[in-house]
Protein backbone atom coordinates (compact mmCIF):
# COMPACT_ATOMS: atom_id res chain seq x y z
CA UNK A 1 0.00 0.00 0.00
CA UNK A 2 1.69 3.37 -1.05
CA UNK A 3 1.71 5.67 0.74
CA UNK A 4 0.27 9.62 -0.39
CA UNK A 5 3.74 10.89 -0.41
CA UNK A 6 4.84 7.91 -2.81
CA UNK A 7 1.84 8.48 -4.84
CA UNK A 8 2.09 11.67 -5.21
CA UNK A 9 6.00 12.06 -6.12
CA UNK A 10 5.18 8.84 -8.90
CA UNK A 11 2.40 11.16 -10.04
CA UNK A 12 4.51 13.82 -10.75
CA UNK A 13 7.33 11.81 -12.21
CA UNK A 14 4.71 10.40 -14.71
CA UNK A 15 4.88 7.04 -13.22
CA UNK A 16 1.48 6.38 -12.10
CA UNK A 17 -0.68 4.78 -14.41
CA UNK A 18 -3.89 2.92 -15.84
CA UNK A 19 -6.26 2.17 -12.41
CA UNK A 20 -3.59 3.39 -10.42
CA UNK A 21 -3.63 7.02 -12.26
CA UNK A 22 -7.17 7.34 -12.17
CA UNK A 23 -7.75 6.50 -8.81
CA UNK A 24 -5.30 9.11 -7.66
CA UNK A 25 -6.50 11.74 -9.56
CA UNK A 26 -9.77 11.02 -8.92
CA UNK A 27 -8.93 11.49 -4.90
CA UNK A 28 -7.23 14.97 -5.61
CA UNK A 29 -9.62 17.51 -3.60
CA UNK A 30 -8.48 20.20 -6.04
CA UNK A 31 -7.54 18.77 -9.23
CA UNK A 32 -6.36 22.33 -10.98
CA UNK A 33 -4.31 23.47 -7.40
CA UNK A 34 -2.37 19.37 -7.94
CA UNK A 35 -1.74 20.30 -11.12
CA UNK A 36 -0.14 23.63 -10.83
CA UNK A 37 2.15 22.13 -8.13
CA UNK A 38 3.22 19.60 -10.33
CA UNK A 39 3.88 22.31 -13.10
CA UNK A 40 5.88 23.70 -10.21
CA UNK A 41 7.83 20.57 -9.38
CA UNK A 42 8.74 20.38 -13.25
CA UNK A 43 10.35 24.11 -13.02
CA UNK A 44 11.93 22.88 -10.25
CA UNK A 45 13.56 20.29 -11.95
CA UNK A 46 14.28 22.59 -14.93
CA UNK A 47 15.79 25.00 -12.90
CA UNK A 48 18.46 22.71 -10.70
CA UNK A 49 19.48 21.19 -14.13
CA UNK A 50 19.48 24.28 -15.96
CA UNK A 51 21.74 26.07 -12.97
CA UNK A 52 23.31 22.75 -11.24
CA UNK A 53 24.48 21.26 -14.41
CA UNK A 54 27.34 18.71 -14.97
CA UNK A 55 30.12 20.39 -13.26
CA UNK A 56 33.84 20.00 -14.82
CA UNK A 57 36.68 18.46 -12.87
CA UNK A 58 39.60 20.33 -13.74
CA UNK A 59 43.32 18.48 -14.16
CA UNK A 60 41.59 15.71 -15.13
CA UNK A 61 44.71 13.65 -15.84
CA UNK A 62 45.98 14.93 -12.28
CA UNK A 63 42.97 13.66 -10.57
CA UNK A 64 43.68 9.88 -12.30
CA UNK A 65 47.39 10.36 -11.52
CA UNK A 66 47.03 10.88 -7.78
CA UNK A 67 44.33 8.52 -7.54
CA UNK A 68 46.76 5.80 -9.18
CA UNK A 69 49.33 6.97 -6.74
CA UNK A 70 47.43 6.69 -3.59
CA UNK A 71 46.42 3.25 -4.93
CA UNK A 72 50.16 1.92 -5.33
CA UNK A 73 51.08 3.65 -1.82
CA UNK A 74 47.86 1.71 -0.55
CA UNK A 75 48.89 -1.61 -2.46
CA UNK A 76 52.87 -1.32 -0.94
CA UNK A 77 51.35 -0.65 2.44
CA UNK A 78 49.18 -3.59 2.77
CA UNK A 79 52.04 -5.71 1.36
CA UNK A 80 54.51 -4.17 3.30
CA UNK A 81 52.30 -4.65 6.40
CA UNK A 82 51.77 -8.54 5.31
CA UNK A 83 54.98 -8.97 4.93
CA UNK A 84 56.20 -7.02 8.49
CA UNK A 85 53.24 -9.14 10.42
CA UNK A 86 53.99 -12.31 8.40
CA UNK A 87 58.27 -11.89 9.79
CA UNK A 88 57.26 -10.94 12.66
CA UNK A 89 55.07 -13.70 13.03
CA UNK A 90 57.53 -16.12 12.31
CA UNK A 91 60.89 -14.26 13.65
CA UNK A 92 60.50 -14.67 17.00
CA UNK A 93 59.25 -18.33 17.59
CA UNK A 94 62.22 -19.95 16.29
CA UNK A 95 63.05 -24.10 17.13
CA UNK A 96 66.04 -22.58 19.27
CA UNK A 97 64.43 -19.92 20.72
CA UNK A 98 61.50 -22.34 22.06
CA UNK A 99 64.06 -24.37 23.49
CA UNK A 100 66.05 -21.76 24.70
CA UNK A 101 62.65 -20.45 26.35
CA UNK A 102 61.81 -23.69 27.39
CA UNK A 103 65.19 -24.26 28.94
CA UNK A 104 64.92 -20.64 31.14
CA UNK A 105 61.84 -21.40 32.24
CA UNK A 106 62.43 -24.68 33.47
CA UNK A 107 65.70 -23.75 35.28
CA UNK A 108 63.57 -21.09 37.01
CA UNK A 109 61.14 -23.17 38.67
CA UNK A 110 63.59 -25.62 39.45
CA UNK A 111 65.40 -22.44 41.41
CA UNK A 112 62.42 -21.11 43.20
CA UNK A 113 61.54 -24.92 44.31
CA UNK A 114 64.55 -25.12 45.81
CA UNK A 115 64.23 -21.75 47.51
CA UNK A 116 60.77 -22.59 48.79
CA UNK A 117 61.96 -26.08 50.02
CA UNK A 118 64.74 -24.23 51.39
CA UNK A 119 62.44 -21.78 53.21
CA UNK A 120 59.54 -24.63 54.40
CA UNK A 121 60.21 -24.90 58.43
CA UNK A 122 60.01 -28.33 59.66
CA UNK A 123 56.87 -29.62 61.22
CA UNK A 124 57.09 -29.56 65.14
CA UNK A 125 57.61 -33.09 66.43
CA UNK A 126 55.26 -34.77 68.65
CA UNK A 127 55.87 -35.26 72.19
CA UNK A 128 54.78 -38.57 71.79
CA UNK A 129 57.78 -39.55 69.53
CA UNK A 130 60.95 -37.76 71.00
CA UNK A 131 59.96 -39.77 73.55
CA UNK A 132 59.78 -43.19 72.26
CA UNK A 133 62.55 -42.40 70.23
CA UNK A 134 64.59 -41.53 74.18
CA UNK A 135 63.07 -44.75 75.70
CA UNK A 136 65.26 -47.91 75.14
CA UNK A 137 64.14 -51.41 73.84
CA UNK A 138 66.19 -53.59 75.63
CA UNK A 139 66.79 -56.62 73.65
CA UNK A 140 66.87 -58.67 76.80
CA UNK A 141 63.59 -58.19 78.03
CA UNK A 142 62.07 -57.64 74.17
CA UNK A 143 63.92 -59.50 71.87
CA UNK A 144 61.56 -59.16 69.32
CA UNK A 145 60.36 -55.51 69.66
CA UNK A 146 60.08 -53.63 66.77
CA UNK A 147 58.78 -49.55 66.88
CA UNK A 148 57.87 -48.28 63.76
CA UNK A 149 56.79 -44.54 63.14
CA UNK A 150 54.38 -43.00 60.63
CA UNK A 151 54.18 -39.59 60.41
CA UNK A 152 52.08 -37.22 58.10
CA UNK A 153 53.91 -33.79 58.29
CA UNK A 154 51.18 -31.70 56.45
CA UNK A 155 48.35 -32.95 58.86
CA UNK A 156 51.04 -33.08 61.55
CA UNK A 157 49.30 -36.68 62.40
CA UNK A 158 52.52 -39.47 64.08
CA UNK A 159 51.43 -42.88 64.32
CA UNK A 160 53.51 -45.04 66.52
CA UNK A 161 53.48 -48.58 66.19
CA UNK A 162 54.63 -51.14 68.20
CA UNK A 163 54.93 -54.79 68.22
CA UNK A 164 57.13 -57.40 70.63
CA UNK A 165 57.39 -55.20 73.62
CA UNK A 166 56.80 -57.04 76.72
CA UNK A 167 55.92 -53.56 78.93
CA UNK A 168 55.83 -50.08 78.11
CA UNK A 169 57.82 -47.54 80.18
CA UNK A 170 55.79 -46.69 83.34
CA UNK A 171 55.33 -43.08 82.71
CA UNK A 172 54.38 -43.31 79.11
CA UNK A 173 50.73 -43.70 79.88
CA UNK A 174 51.04 -40.52 81.70
CA UNK A 175 52.03 -38.68 78.93
CA UNK B 1 18.64 -4.20 -15.16
CA UNK B 2 21.90 -4.06 -16.86
CA UNK B 3 24.40 -6.44 -15.21
CA UNK B 4 27.72 -4.86 -15.98
CA UNK B 5 27.13 -3.17 -19.55
CA UNK B 6 27.13 0.40 -20.01
CA UNK B 7 23.81 1.95 -19.26
CA UNK B 8 22.25 3.24 -22.36
CA UNK B 9 21.03 6.64 -20.40
CA UNK B 10 24.81 7.10 -18.95
CA UNK B 11 26.68 9.33 -20.34
CA UNK B 12 30.58 8.30 -19.05
CA UNK B 13 33.85 10.32 -20.45
CA UNK B 14 34.92 6.80 -22.33
CA UNK B 15 36.23 6.53 -26.24
CA UNK B 16 34.26 4.43 -28.59
CA UNK B 17 36.91 2.07 -28.70
CA UNK B 18 37.14 2.24 -24.73
CA UNK B 19 33.31 1.69 -24.77
CA UNK B 20 34.00 -1.54 -26.44
CA UNK B 21 36.00 -3.62 -23.52
CA UNK B 22 32.43 -4.36 -21.35
CA UNK B 23 32.34 -2.37 -17.95
CA UNK B 24 32.06 -6.08 -16.33
CA UNK B 25 35.45 -7.29 -18.26
CA UNK B 26 37.34 -4.27 -16.72
CA UNK B 27 35.84 -5.01 -13.15
CA UNK B 28 37.04 -8.62 -13.44
CA UNK B 29 40.31 -7.22 -14.64
CA UNK B 30 40.23 -5.09 -11.31
CA UNK B 31 39.25 -8.12 -9.17
CA UNK B 32 42.18 -9.81 -10.27
CA UNK B 33 44.44 -6.75 -9.35
CA UNK B 34 45.01 -4.64 -12.45
CA UNK B 35 44.83 -1.19 -11.75
CA UNK B 36 44.50 0.01 -15.21
CA UNK B 37 41.21 -1.57 -15.95
CA UNK B 38 40.08 0.63 -12.68
CA UNK B 39 42.18 3.45 -14.27
CA UNK B 40 40.03 2.80 -17.12
CA UNK B 41 36.73 2.90 -15.21
CA UNK B 42 38.15 5.83 -13.30
CA UNK B 43 38.15 7.89 -16.60
CA UNK B 44 34.68 7.10 -17.32
CA UNK B 45 33.26 8.11 -14.54
CA UNK B 46 35.18 11.05 -12.64
CA UNK B 47 33.69 13.68 -14.05
CA UNK B 48 30.12 12.51 -13.23
CA UNK B 49 31.01 11.19 -9.51
CA UNK B 50 32.82 14.83 -8.94
CA UNK B 51 30.11 16.57 -10.14
CA UNK B 52 27.62 14.59 -8.37
CA UNK B 53 29.95 14.97 -4.85
CA UNK B 54 30.47 18.70 -6.30
CA UNK B 55 26.70 18.91 -6.08
CA UNK B 56 26.33 17.91 -2.34
CA UNK B 57 29.00 20.20 -0.89
CA UNK B 58 29.74 22.95 -2.48
CA UNK B 59 33.35 22.78 -2.37
CA UNK B 60 35.35 21.90 -5.15
CA UNK B 61 38.66 20.79 -2.87
CA UNK B 62 36.10 18.69 -0.74
CA UNK B 63 34.84 17.42 -3.75
CA UNK B 64 38.01 16.54 -5.16
CA UNK B 65 38.97 14.52 -1.92
CA UNK B 66 35.89 13.02 -1.66
CA UNK B 67 36.19 11.39 -5.10
CA UNK B 68 39.62 10.45 -4.27
CA UNK B 69 38.43 8.73 -1.23
CA UNK B 70 35.64 7.43 -2.99
CA UNK B 71 37.36 5.62 -6.00
CA UNK B 72 39.96 4.40 -3.59
CA UNK B 73 37.42 2.75 -1.40
CA UNK B 74 35.98 1.18 -4.60
CA UNK B 75 39.38 -0.02 -5.38
CA UNK B 76 39.71 -1.62 -1.68
CA UNK B 77 36.54 -3.21 -1.71
CA UNK B 78 36.12 -4.25 -5.94
CA UNK B 79 36.24 -7.92 -4.74
CA UNK B 80 33.25 -7.72 -3.47
CA UNK B 81 31.44 -6.43 -6.54
CA UNK B 82 28.99 -8.93 -7.34
CA UNK B 83 28.03 -7.91 -10.49
CA UNK B 84 24.17 -7.91 -9.42
CA UNK B 85 23.90 -4.08 -10.24
CA UNK B 86 25.64 -1.60 -12.55
CA UNK B 87 29.27 -0.71 -11.63
CA UNK B 88 28.13 2.66 -11.81
CA UNK B 89 25.21 2.15 -9.38
CA UNK B 90 27.73 0.64 -7.29
CA UNK B 91 30.18 2.89 -6.96
CA UNK B 92 27.20 5.84 -6.96
CA UNK B 93 26.61 3.67 -3.18
CA UNK B 94 30.12 4.33 -2.21
CA UNK B 95 29.95 7.61 -3.32
CA UNK B 96 27.06 8.90 -0.93
CA UNK B 97 28.17 7.21 1.75
CA UNK B 98 31.06 8.74 1.40
CA UNK B 99 29.66 11.91 1.14
CA UNK B 100 26.88 11.74 3.65
CA UNK B 101 28.88 10.82 6.36
CA UNK B 102 31.23 13.91 5.44
CA UNK B 103 27.94 15.81 5.67
CA UNK B 104 27.23 14.36 8.40
CA UNK B 105 30.45 15.01 10.55
CA UNK B 106 30.61 18.66 9.09
CA UNK B 107 27.21 19.27 10.63
CA UNK B 108 26.76 21.72 7.64
CA UNK B 109 23.87 23.44 8.49
CA UNK B 110 21.90 26.57 7.75
CA UNK B 111 22.76 28.72 4.50
CA UNK B 112 25.91 29.33 2.95
CA UNK B 113 28.10 28.67 5.89
CA UNK B 114 29.52 25.80 3.66
CA UNK B 115 30.27 27.76 0.35
CA UNK B 116 33.48 28.91 -0.67
CA UNK B 117 33.49 31.93 -2.50
CA UNK B 118 36.51 31.07 -4.05
CA UNK B 119 34.98 28.74 -6.25
CA UNK B 120 34.78 29.51 -9.81
CA UNK B 121 31.70 27.84 -10.38
CA UNK B 122 31.89 26.23 -14.43
CA UNK B 123 28.99 24.57 -16.22
CA UNK B 124 29.89 22.49 -19.23
CA UNK B 125 27.98 24.03 -22.45
CA UNK B 126 27.61 21.39 -25.04
CA UNK B 127 28.48 23.78 -27.80
CA UNK B 128 31.43 24.95 -26.39
CA UNK B 129 33.62 23.09 -28.35
CA UNK B 130 31.81 24.34 -31.78
CA UNK B 131 30.93 27.42 -31.25
CA UNK B 132 33.24 30.23 -29.90
CA UNK B 133 32.25 30.92 -26.42
CA UNK B 134 29.79 33.86 -25.86
CA UNK B 135 31.10 35.96 -23.28
CA UNK B 136 27.89 36.54 -20.54
CA UNK B 137 27.44 40.24 -19.45
CA UNK B 138 28.84 41.26 -16.21
CA UNK B 139 24.76 41.99 -15.10
CA UNK B 140 23.87 38.36 -16.72
CA UNK B 141 26.91 36.86 -14.41
CA UNK B 142 26.25 38.64 -11.21
CA UNK B 143 22.54 37.59 -11.67
CA UNK B 144 23.24 33.90 -12.41
CA UNK B 145 25.51 33.95 -9.52
CA UNK B 146 23.12 35.13 -7.29
CA UNK B 147 20.22 32.46 -8.61
CA UNK B 148 23.08 30.13 -8.09
CA UNK B 149 23.86 31.07 -4.66
CA UNK B 150 20.17 30.71 -3.53
CA UNK B 151 19.94 27.34 -5.15
CA UNK B 152 22.67 26.28 -2.98
CA UNK B 153 21.36 27.70 -0.03
CA UNK B 154 18.14 26.46 -0.38
CA UNK B 155 19.68 22.87 -1.10
CA UNK B 156 22.08 23.13 2.07
CA UNK B 157 18.56 23.28 4.33
CA UNK B 158 17.60 19.85 3.01
CA UNK B 159 19.76 16.42 4.99
CA UNK B 160 22.30 14.47 3.29
CA UNK B 161 19.45 12.17 2.46
CA UNK B 162 17.18 14.58 1.13
CA UNK B 163 19.61 16.76 -1.16
CA UNK B 164 21.38 12.84 -2.16
CA UNK B 165 17.89 12.00 -3.91
CA UNK B 166 16.48 15.26 -5.18
CA UNK B 167 20.42 15.42 -7.05
CA UNK B 168 20.10 11.83 -8.46
CA UNK B 169 16.44 12.70 -9.57
CA UNK B 170 16.75 15.77 -11.15
CA UNK B 171 20.61 15.86 -12.34
CA UNK B 172 21.12 12.63 -12.97
CA UNK B 173 17.87 11.38 -14.14
CA UNK B 174 17.97 8.21 -11.96
CA UNK B 175 15.11 5.95 -11.12
CA UNK B 176 13.79 5.20 -8.09
CA UNK B 177 15.09 1.78 -7.80
CA UNK B 178 18.53 2.91 -9.25
CA UNK B 179 18.30 5.76 -6.41
CA UNK B 180 17.10 2.73 -3.53
CA UNK B 181 20.10 0.68 -4.53
CA UNK B 182 22.66 3.42 -4.28
CA UNK B 183 21.48 4.77 -1.42
CA UNK B 184 20.54 1.19 0.24
CA UNK B 185 17.22 2.09 1.01
CA UNK B 186 13.58 1.18 -0.17
CA UNK B 187 11.96 2.41 -3.29
CA UNK B 188 8.94 3.76 -1.20
CA UNK B 189 11.73 5.59 1.32
CA UNK B 190 13.10 7.42 -2.01
CA UNK B 191 9.94 9.05 -3.04
CA UNK B 192 9.11 9.89 0.64
CA UNK B 193 12.13 11.89 0.65
CA UNK B 194 11.52 12.74 -2.78
CA UNK B 195 8.10 13.97 -2.62
CA UNK B 196 9.20 16.39 1.24
CA UNK B 197 12.75 17.40 -0.64
CA UNK B 198 11.02 18.97 -3.25
CA UNK B 199 8.07 20.63 -1.15
CA UNK B 200 11.03 22.27 0.55
CA UNK B 201 12.66 23.49 -2.47
CA UNK B 202 9.98 24.73 -3.64
CA UNK B 203 8.85 26.82 -1.01
CA UNK B 204 12.62 28.08 -0.61
CA UNK B 205 13.02 28.76 -4.54
CA UNK B 206 9.54 29.25 -5.75
CA UNK B 207 10.23 32.85 -6.67
CA UNK B 208 13.55 31.95 -8.10
CA UNK B 209 11.85 29.82 -11.02
CA UNK B 210 8.93 32.22 -11.43
CA UNK B 211 10.70 34.94 -12.69
CA UNK B 212 13.97 34.13 -14.36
Amino acid sequence: MKTFEEKWTAWLDGQLTGRELSEFEASLPDRAAAEAEKANAKQLGELLKREFGARTLTNEEFFSHQLREKIKQERFESSAGFASGRRKNSSWWTIPRLLWAGTMSLALFLVCMVLVMQNEKPADESQYLTQILNARVDPVISPNATVSIFEVKQDRVTVLWTEGLQSLPADYAAK
Amino acid sequence: MNKGGLRPTMQTEATPAQADVSELDLVRRCQAGDTEAFDELVTRYRTRVFSMIYNMVHSEQDAWDLAQDSFLKAWKSIKRFRGRSSFYTWIYRIVMNVTIDWLRKKHIKGAGAEFDDAIQLRQVDPASKTVPKKEALPYETMQRDEIRTRIEQAIAQLSPEHRAVILMKELEDMQYHEISEALGCSIGTVMSRLFYARKKLQNLLRDVYENV
